[in-house]
């Protein structure tokens, strides 16, 4: 059996979990309730996609890593727990194709459940939104449906990060309730953290010029810059400057794939370890 | 003795928080159907999932089979673990797709063709152990590890799963079980392994086993080595078997370690 029929076979099974799952749906619909309303309060909405975007902002740093914890969550854990785990390894389907094939099938996911939302959105700006002189000058009159979509392929790069940091979550964590408070722990840790340790390195005399590099290292972060840069920024003189747009992608990539490696790695020789500390404590009874 | 082994386990130990739940096994598992027998507690479980991948040891070594076909052994835990929301034919398509199988002939195999198209949690306890022994023999694995096949079924069901595991069991293919009943053992295993306390208390050809303990059948051969292994645990038995140094008192495996080897009845061929 060749490697890529493993991750179709592993990918086909989550991706039917996922669908005949009510409650992703119910998220889904929240979602865009929240996004939705968030834009037509904020008002943003009414005038184009990047004053939308303004307003989206905020929210989406908390909204889609809440929304990705969600689905990533119990990606690992299920099998695990269940003990279908042990099953599926007497196949011949490897650690690594398994995660890719559970990983995949929830990035999937995170597209319906995030990304069909904020689509629909962008489809209700484009078909309501009226001229405004005011925001038209504010932003020097810049505004195109690229800039929207540019901000939903940072949306689904950002949440993608956080699908696969919540799925090493969950081969990490031995239980449904361990895996609610670790996915707690990561998505306050992702939020709240990387700005957290920005403004403490700040506070201790670290220069502003190292701000652009060190906002690009953690996900919401890099989401952070790279909406200015692309999308918000566009519509000021002179753009640009926010961040460095490789650095940024190469991180929201780059912890996508340590959630992956992570999880495989925990797959592949959690059992191994669980037999190593066994034989410490063997030793330290004996 | 000759007889050719599937899968080996040289001096397996295994402990869960510094506690032994195997110690020190050696078993080789002999074509045919090998039933593994012993109070709860004893380490059947533990052993079952060693032979099969699923835990590591934390000493010794185990061999099983090269894949002779699409996976070299097939696997049914204690709790049959498929995910809900799937139809027993979904369940064994995914896996099928894996070893290049048809989930409807192994569906057909054990009985199951009529209930393809139920969710899997719709199914009776039954319907499940056999849904997961079709599972189990998917890819025409060389061992197939089944960990308690007949546990809370009613009768007809239990000897309708045993007998699916020994339909599979020839001289190409081992099957391992575990089991409490007793008769069903009698009625269809070629081995028979005992355990007490994460030990092998005895092992072997079911026959051969029986003569030398001079006992009629399983049951009886339970009761002679585990009740004797259990007296030989009590403060003041002094009888057959019954000179282990086990004395402690404790009904689990934990003092499986401080049993003498006297206390471990070799026989057979299984026994290595």
């Amino acid at each position: 059996m060749s490697a890529a029929t493993g991750v179709a076979t592993v990918f086909r099974r989550e991706l039917a979990t996922v669908a005949r799952t009510p409650g992703y749906g119910v998220l889904a619909v929240g979602l865009f309730v929240a996004v939705g309303g968030l834009v037509a309060a904020g008002g943003g909405g009414a005038t184009g996609f990047v004053p939308a975007v303004v307003d989206l902002l905020l929210p989406t740093e908390a909204l889609v890593p809440l929304a990705a914890v969600v689905l990533g969550y119990r990606a690992l854990l299920t099998d695990g727990a269940s003990g279908e785990l042990a099953v599926i390894r007497t196949y011949p389907v490897r650690v690594g194709e398994y995660v890719a094939g559970v990983l995949l099938a929830r990035v999937v996911a995170l597209v319906g459940v995030v990304g069909v939302p904020y689509a629909v959105v962008g489809v209700v700006v484009w078909l309501t939104a009226a001229p405004d002189t005011g925001i038209f000058a504010t932003h020097t009159g810049i505004d195109s449906p690229v800039l929207y979509l540019r901000f939903l392929a940072f949306v689904l790069l950002f949440g993608a990060a956080y699908v696969s940091l919540a799925a090493a979550v969950s081969a990490l964590a031995a239980s449904r309730r361990s895996a609610i408070a670790l996915g707690v722990l990561a998505l306050l840790a992702g939020v709240l953290g990387g700005d957290l340790l920005l403004l403490r390195a700040l506070g201790a005399g670290a220069p502003a010029s190292t701000i652009p590099g060190s906002l690009a290292v953690t996900p919401n972060g890099a989401f952070r810059g790279l909406v200015f840069e692309h999308v918000v920024g566009v519509a000021f003189a002179p753009a640009g400057g926010f961040v460095s747009t490789t650095r940024a992608v190469g991180a929201l990539v780059g912890w996508t794939l340590v959630g992956a490696v992570a999880s495989g790695v925990t797959l592949a020789y959690g059992r191994r370890v669980d037999a190593a500390v066994e034989r410490v404590r063997r030793g330290v009874r004996d | 003795m000759s007889e050719p082994s599937l899968a080996t386990l040289t001096e397996v130990t295994r402990t869960y928080g510094g506690v032994p739940v195997l110690s020190s096994v050696s078993l080789a598992v002999a074509p045919g159907l090998t039933a593994v027998v012993g109070p709860n507690g004893s380490g059947k479980s533990t052993l079952l999932r060693v032979l099969a991948g699923a835990t590591e040891p934390t000493a010794g070594t185990v061999r099983v089979p090269e894949a002779a076909g699409a996976k070299p052994v097939g696997y049914l835990p204690q709790r049959v673990p498929f995910r809900d929301g799937f139809t027993a034919r979904e369940t064994l398509a995914f896996y099928a797709r894996l070893v290049g199988d048809d989930p409807d002939a192994a569906l057909d195999r054990v009985g199951l063709a009529d209930a393809a198209e139920k969710p899997v949690e719709a199914l009776s306890g039954g319907m499940r152990r056999l849904l997961g022994i079709a599972q189990a023999v998917l890819g025409d694995p060389s061992l197939v590890v089944l960990d308690e096949p007949a546990s809370g079924l009613d009768p007809g069901m239990r000897e309708r799963a045993f007998g699916a595991a020994a339909d599979r069991a020839d001289g190409d293919t081992a099957v391992v079980l575990s089991s409490h009943a007793l008769d069903l053992v009698d009625a269809h295993a070629d081995h028979v392994v005992v355990m007490h306390r994460g030990r092998v208390a005895a092992a072997g050809p079911r026959d051969a086993v029986l003569d030398e303990y001079g006992v009629a059948d399983v049951g009886a051969l339970y009761r002679v080595v585990a009740g004797d292994a259990r007296r030989g645990a009590g403060a003041d038995d002094g009888g057959d078997g019954g000179d282990g140094t086990d004395r402690d008192g404790a009904d689990d495996e934990g003092s499986a370690g401080e049993e003498s080897d006297a206390a471990v009845h070799v026989t057979g061929v299984s026994e290595r």
